[in-house]
């Protein structure tokens, strides 16, 4: 997951990790691409400094990589920012637990 | 015929012209300063008449007309002063003068029985041009303080008066020459008795087509400068650029008024001392003009307006000339100028002036259209902002409220699955610091509001800065920075102790949060000339130049901040900011990248600016 605020990443780290998930996190755009290594499932904060979450998805993709993102923002038009990149979902920040663990289910599944 | 006598014959013909012409102006509409003309003019042709009729005719003279005709030539310059003082006042000892002038003269005229000799008919000669030149001085300063056609005018009346001032001293001087030296001067005479006439003609009754080509440059001139009019910084300054082209067209005065709605008065920016600057439905002849919306011509306003025929007159203001401005059937005001002498408008006038106020009511409209694009932009850019603050805040307070829910229910989640597991320490810490961002967020936003309410300062009180200043220093949560406060003496001004205070935190805290850990965060604080001056200088990353414009606007962060590292919304400075202006202060920043920056914030010791 890559998000700049470390509270955040803090919580959905121990959720997901709690379901079983193995969690990778990076705290903006460049040091996501650095870290990622054929992970099942990106989840992607917009507005990051240093590279922001539209640049660190055409950088991703340009690279080849196919892994499904699910785009977590806080601002009002993350259906729109999620299309903007091609992303599988998106979840709109404050959100429930339950549709954090749904969503991860839901794009993890079946690719790698 | 000699050429000579052809000059003569046809500056004869020019005079007896003019007389016609203003002695047709003269019945239509009889004013002082046309029967002023008309009788100078009449004086002359009636002496050209009767010489004409009698030579050609081959008449006996008879006594008593050569003797009115002889009388009317040596009232001539009286006469000729007489128009003088329709156009600038002639000084009364001047007046008087020539009254013992004329009465000396036709007393020697009549003494010698029309034969004045030699020796008395130089005083004579002397007296005549005494008075010519002194009119032609006076014609050329009348010229010199008008504009336009009126300026041309002058110019070649004073013209005329001078050509024929000399004209009669040469006639003057040549009986007292030898027979054998009278051809030259009196060849000289009649050239410049022709060129005063051609002087006089086009002073006096210029036609249309001369008329018209004065006005040509000043109105180009005029419609040139039109497309830049609307763009002038106010109405007021348009209207004023508007009067002076006008005037300098007309070559008069001009002054404007414009309809405001909601009163339903003419307000006039600069009016003539009849006019006030205010008028209501009334007689007065700009509202009769703004309310038939026809233009109206007035060579003599008291005669028009009798009501206010003394005041009219008080003020000099002789001839009106007054259109509507309008746009379509949009009436906005309207246009009147005037003058302090009379013959310088025509009936002509009348459609140049109503070119000027259609030129104008063009340049008002699109004035009206440029404020009213701006109202819109206006309204739109507040509404965008009104929108940018909202989604922004909205984003900010979000961040943590994701970390407060998600926490919560794992926590939740966790104590219904394992009620025995330990408890979940890091995740109770992260609801706490998440729940404090997110009450440090809304109060920053609750005081940005009332910053634009005017009403984040309250009650003040005195105030020691280099206290306050210690006090916000011991803080602990600086412990890792050297805080050192700087000052001689206390410094105590009358303020908002809990704002300022909270000017000082934001300052020292940004200081903090921006400079390494161990280095040192210097608050000076000094008074001079009733004003209190804190710097607060730190050893950080620096501001880069170009973010330093825009550093105490809301939500903006320097670009080289790595974001969340630093939390807070952004509206820290912008409040700082806020606090210290209502406090009638002012702040400001130097910064270099690497180096550090340098908050100075001003305020005076005293409320009240």
């Amino acid at each position: 997951m890559v998000d700049d605020d470390p509270s955040i990443v803090a919580v959905v780290s121990d959720i997901l990790i709690a379901e079983g998930h193995e969690v990778v996190s990076a705290e903006n755009g460049a040091e996501a691409l650095a870290k990622v290594n054929g992970e099942e499932l990106v989840l992607l904060d917009m507005r990051m400094p240093v590279l922001d979450g539209w640049g660190f998805a055409r950088e991703f993709r340009a690279s080849g990589k196919r892994s499904p993102i699910v785009v977590m923002t806080a601002a009002e038009n993350a259906r729109r920012w999620a299309e903007e990149i091609g992303a599988e979902g998106y979840l709109a920040k404050p959100f429930e637990i339950d549709a954090l663990i749904a969503a991860v289910e839901r794009y993890a599944t079946g690719t790698h | 015929m000699t050429a000579l006598e052809l000059v003569s014959l046809l500056t004869q013909a020019i005079f007896v012209l003019i007389f016609l012409l203003v002695g047709w102006s003269v019945l239509r509409r009889p004013t002082r300063t046309s029967v002023d003309i008309a009788l100078f003019f009449g004086a002359i042709a009636i002496a050209i008449v009767e010489s004409r009729v009698v030579t050609t005719f081959r008449l006996p003279q008879v006594e008593l007309i050569s003797d009115v005709v002889a009388l009317l030539v040596i009232a001539m310059p009286y006469l000729l002063l007489r128009l003088v003082d329709d156009f600038s006042d002639v000084p009364i000892v001047i007046v008087r003068l020539a009254e013992i002038g004329l009465l000396l003269s036709a007393a020697a005229f009549i003494a010698t029985e029309g034969t004045i000799p030699p020796p008395l008919l130089l005083p004579v000669v002397v007296y005549f041009a005494a008075l010519s030149t002194y009119c032609a001085i006076a014609f050329i300063r009348a010229a010199g303080r008008s504009t336009g056609v009126t300026r041309r005018r002058l110019q070649a009346v004073a013209a005329g008066t001078l050509l024929l001032g000399i004209a009669i001293l040469a006639a003057g001087f040549t009986p007292l020459l030898p027979a054998s030296l009278a051809g030259l001067p009196n060849g000289l005479t009649q050239v410049l008795a022709l060129s005063s006439a051609i002087a006089y003609f086009v002073g006096f009754a210029p036609p249309q087509i001369l008329r018209r080509a004065w006005q040509e440059p000043e109105l180009r001139a005029f419609l040139r400068r039109a497309a830049s009019l609307p763009r002038l910084p106010d109405t007021p300054s348009i209207v004023r650029a508007l009067q002076d082209g006008a005037a300098s067209t007309l070559g008069a005065r001009a002054t404007i008024g414009l309809i405001d709605l909601e009163t339903n008065t003419l307000r006039f920016q600069d009016p003539h001392g009849v006019l006030p600057n205010e008028i209501g439905p009334s007689d007065y002849l700009a509202w009769r003009t703004f309310e038939t919306q026809r233009p109206g011509y007035y060579p003599d306003a008291a005669r028009a307006h009798p009501a206010l025929a003394s005041a009219y007159r008080a003020h000099g203001v002789r001839s009106l000339l007054i259109a509507p401005i309008s746009a379509a059937d949009k009436r906005l005001g309207a246009l009147e100028a005037y003058t302090n002498h009379e013959p310088v408008f025509s009936e002509d006038d009348l459609d140049l002036v109503r070119l000027l106020a259609d030129q104008a009511a063009v340049i008002l409209e699109s004035r009206a259209l440029i404020d009213e694009a701006a109202r819109v932009r206006a309204h739109e850019e507040a509404a965008r902002l009104k929108e940018d603050f909202i989604s922004a805040a909205a984003h900010d307070l979000k961040t943590p409220l994701t970390t407060l829910v998600a926490q919560a229910q794992f926590l939740e989640r966790r104590a219904e699955t394992e009620p025995s597991a330990p408890a979940d320490l890091p995740g109770l810490r992260r609801i706490v610091r998440e729940g404090r961002r997110l009450s440090s967020l809304v109060l920053e936003l609750l005081d940005a509001s009332r910053l634009e309410q005017g009403t984040l300062v309250g009650e003040r009180e005195p105030v020691d800065l280099v206290e306050l200043a210690r006090e916000v220093a011991r803080h602990d949560s600086y412990d890792g920075h050297r805080i050192t406060v700087a000052a001689d003496a206390p410094v105590v001004g009358s303020y908002d102790l809990r704002r300022i205070g909270q000017v000082l935190e934001n300052l020292v805290e940004n200081a903090v949060k921006y400079s390494p850990e161990g280095s040192e965060v210097r608050v000076a604080i000094a008074q001079r000339n009733g004003e209190a001056f804190i710097d607060v200088t730190d050893q950080g990353i620096g501001i880069p130049a170009a973010d330093l414009p825009q550093i105490f606007q809301r939500f903006h962060r320097g670009s080289n901040v790595d974001d969340r590292r630093f939390a807070g919304m952004g509206l820290g400075l912008f409040i700082s900011k806020g606090i210290v202006e209502q406090h009638g202060g002012r702040v400001s920043v130097e910064s270099r990248v690497g180096a550090g920056s340098t908050f100075h914030v001003v305020l005076p010791l005293e409320a009240g600016r």
